[in-house]
């Protein structure tokens, strides 16, 4: 492999995990504060994609100023999707496996609307930066003598990094440093203490899920610059690309998920580089069933005694 | 102490309630046997005759892992997909007669099942996420092996060879045998003792239930059915590739219909099978569109208004049924 290619899989490694860390850490939130397995993620990111396409074909909004309309949005049908649906699962006997199955039929639910307004084409996003790429660096004699190798990467991808790397410095501060934050993290820890000291758990919960569900609409507008095409059926990859940074990362840490996320896209991007197609799709899995095997607490978690 | 007076042979009472709840179940049974036996005689549709006794197999086949044992296998699909794939390689490759070929196919799952029992050490979403994944490694491996095996990304086409009529009657029998398994399981030691393990596994180890050993028969069980559910549907209609012997909707299709009845009960994943069957093939003719939405939406109002299912949700409003339920 000439060192051209490992870089390009590299960067595009860093851009791809820095989509995964922010669907693993929306995924982690609702895992963390509600115990439920959100296994419609995936669609709920394609809801933001969708918006975002539609803003640019129908009104011909940029996706960068789409971002924050799809994020409110999705913060705000998240926290009343909280109401309808999460409650109920207390009457379950099982209500993690519950809300697995509960968020399974919400994510038919979301395809078969995508696919009835859009239909079941993969359509493109024409949408782009000028100039189209940006040279990161040369290498210099990478094919041979006197024949530099360019390392490229397109614009948009440049810049979803960007956004990415923002978004998820904000998050961490939001976590670590405001109130609210805390009371999440307090929430991860343990749901009945928080409610000693004053904390309203559902409308903890509401904002918990608006927050997972208002990042994955960023993380889909963010998916368009970097993929620009847009297909009803891609989430259920989405939300699988999500399970296994969680369980990479540790289940409930919100920041493991960051870390696992950046690292999984690299294993990934330079997967697809040596292995023929199909055994780079599985490296992935692979990885999962043998992290959950091995070592449940994920890689950066230490052993809880829950 | 009239209690301890009985409690060595059953009291009357309690024989004759039990005879109630077998006789209950036993002329469901064969209902349904006369009712799909009848189909092609009576010039029925018999696509959906064959879709009902498929998913009525593989809900029941669910319910001795996920019902008895308490594990919901996300990728129950896995051991479909593999049931379908050694028939038609023991058909076609092998030239084995379809009824071995079929034979095979549950055999390797039941393998499958033995291999992928270190998973039982998980519990509850691990468990689901684990085995979604495994059965996605397969559908790759599969597709990673050689086109003259396999068929490659064009499937596998074994309708020359097989006969319709034949495999709609296997299906048959593949089903009766399921459902008598499942109502021996259900007054069974090892479905006593299952049904102890998935309330308090603390308190069955402790009164010297194998509780490894008991989870891995139901997990070898579940894997039979859905094995040679897979290898029968592949003999029906004749053709699969790696897309639909592993879609994800078969899986969840078994986990709707097994819940909408009841988990743990013998009866309930048949009720749920029979209501829902019906349900979808209404659906599907008159809204195709919106097919999957509907489902969905059954998911999601099943598991908010009655985790339970069918029969559980009676069973709990009127407890006296229990006794008649199997």
């Amino acid at each position: 492999m000439n060192s051209v290619l490992l870089m390009n899989g590299l960067i595009g490694g860093l851009v791809f995990g820095a989509i995964y860390a922010l669907i693993g850490a929306g995924l982690n939130v609702i895992m963390g504060v509600l115990r439920v397995v959100n296994f419609a993620h995936g669609e709920f990111i394609l809801i933001g994609s969708f918006m975002a396409y539609a803003m640019l074909t129908m009104l011909g909004v940029n996706p960068l100023y789409a971002l924050p309309v799809v994020a409110v949005v999705m913060y705000v049908g998240g926290m009343l999707a909280y109401y309808v649906l999460i409650p109920g699962l207390a009457r379950s006997d099982d209500p993690e496996t519950s809300s697995f199955l509960l968020m399974f039929g919400v994510s038919l639910m979301i395809i078969s609307v995508l696919t009835w307004i859009f239909e079941a084409d993969i359509r493109p996003v024409n949408f782009s930066f000028n100039p189209i790429n940006v040279v990161l660096f040369s290498i210099p004699d990478a094919y041979g003598p006197n024949r530099d190798g360019v390392v490229l990467i397109p614009t948009a991808r440049l810049v979803a990094l960007g956004i990415n790397i923002v978004i998820i410095a904000a998050m961490t501060w939001f976590l670590y440093m405001t109130l609210p934050g805390k009371a999440l993290r307090g929430a991860i820890m343990n749901r009945d203490a928080i409610q000693i000291v004053g904390i309203n758990v559902h409308r903890l919960s509401a904002a918990a899920f608006g927050l997972a569900t208002g990042l994955a609409g960023i993380t889909g507008v963010v998916l368009t610059l970097v993929i620009p095409s847009v297909d009803p059926n891609g989430g259920a990859d989405l939300t699988l690309f999500g399970f296994i940074v969680i369980v990479l990362g540790g289940l409930g840490h919100p920041v493991g998920a960051l870390a696992a996320g950046v690292l999984f896209g690299i294993v990934e991007q330079l997967s697809n580089v040596v292995l023929p197609q199909a055994a780079a799709q599985m490296v992935g899995f692979i990885v999962l069933v043998a992290v959950v095997m091995l070592k449940p607490e994920g890689l950066f978690g230490k052993r809880q005694s829950r | 102490m009239a209690s301890v007076e009985g409690s060595f042979e059953p009291r009357s009472d309690v024989r004759s309630t039990r005879y109630v709840r077998r006789a209950i179940w036993y002329l469901l049974v064969a209902a349904i046997v006369l009712w799909c036996a009848s189909a092609p005689l009576r010039d029925a549709n018999m696509s959906f005759y064959f879709s009902f006794m498929m998913w009525a197999t593989l809900a029941t086949g669910l319910n001795f892992i996920a019902g008895f044992a308490g594990y919901m296998p996300f990728g129950y699909v896995a051991f479909y997909g593999v049931g379908a794939y050694a028939t038609g390689i023991g058909l076609k490759v092998l030239g084995l007669p379809i009824y071995v070929s079929v034979l095979l196919g549950g055999g390797v799952g039941v393998l499958l099942a033995v291999l992928f029992a270190p998973t039982l050490r998980l519990s509850g979403v691990y468990f689901a996420i684990v085995s979604l994944s495994l059965a996605i490694i397969l559908q790759r491996v599969i597709s990673l092996l050689p086109e003259e095996i396999t068929g490659g990304s064009l499937g596998m086409n074994i309708g020359v060879v097989t006969d319709r009529i034949e495999g709609y009657y296997a299906m048959l029998l593949v089903l009766i045998v399921a459902l008598l398994v499942a109502s021996w399981l259900a007054e069974s030691r090892l479905g006593r003792a299952l049904k102890a393990i998935r309330d308090d596994v603390e308190a069955a180890d402790a009164m010297g239930v194998d509780v490894g050993r008991s989870r891995l028969y139901a997990w070898m069980l579940s894997a039979l059915f859905a094995s040679l559910a897979g290898g029968v549907q592949a003999w029906f209609t004749g053709a699969f590739d790696t897309l639909t012997a592993f879609d994800v909707l078969v899986t969840a299709k078994t986990v709707i219909y097994a819940m909408a009845g009841g988990l743990g009960t013998v009866l309930g994943p048949v009720v749920g099978t029979i209501a829902l069957v019906g349900i979808d093939e209404v659906i599907w003719r008159s809204f195709p569109v919106l097919n999957n939405f509907l489902l969905g939406l059954i998911i999601t109002l099943l598991i908010l208004f009655a985790p339970r299912g069918l029969v559980g949700t009676l069973m709990r409003l009127y407890p006296r049924l229990r006794q008649y339920v199997m």
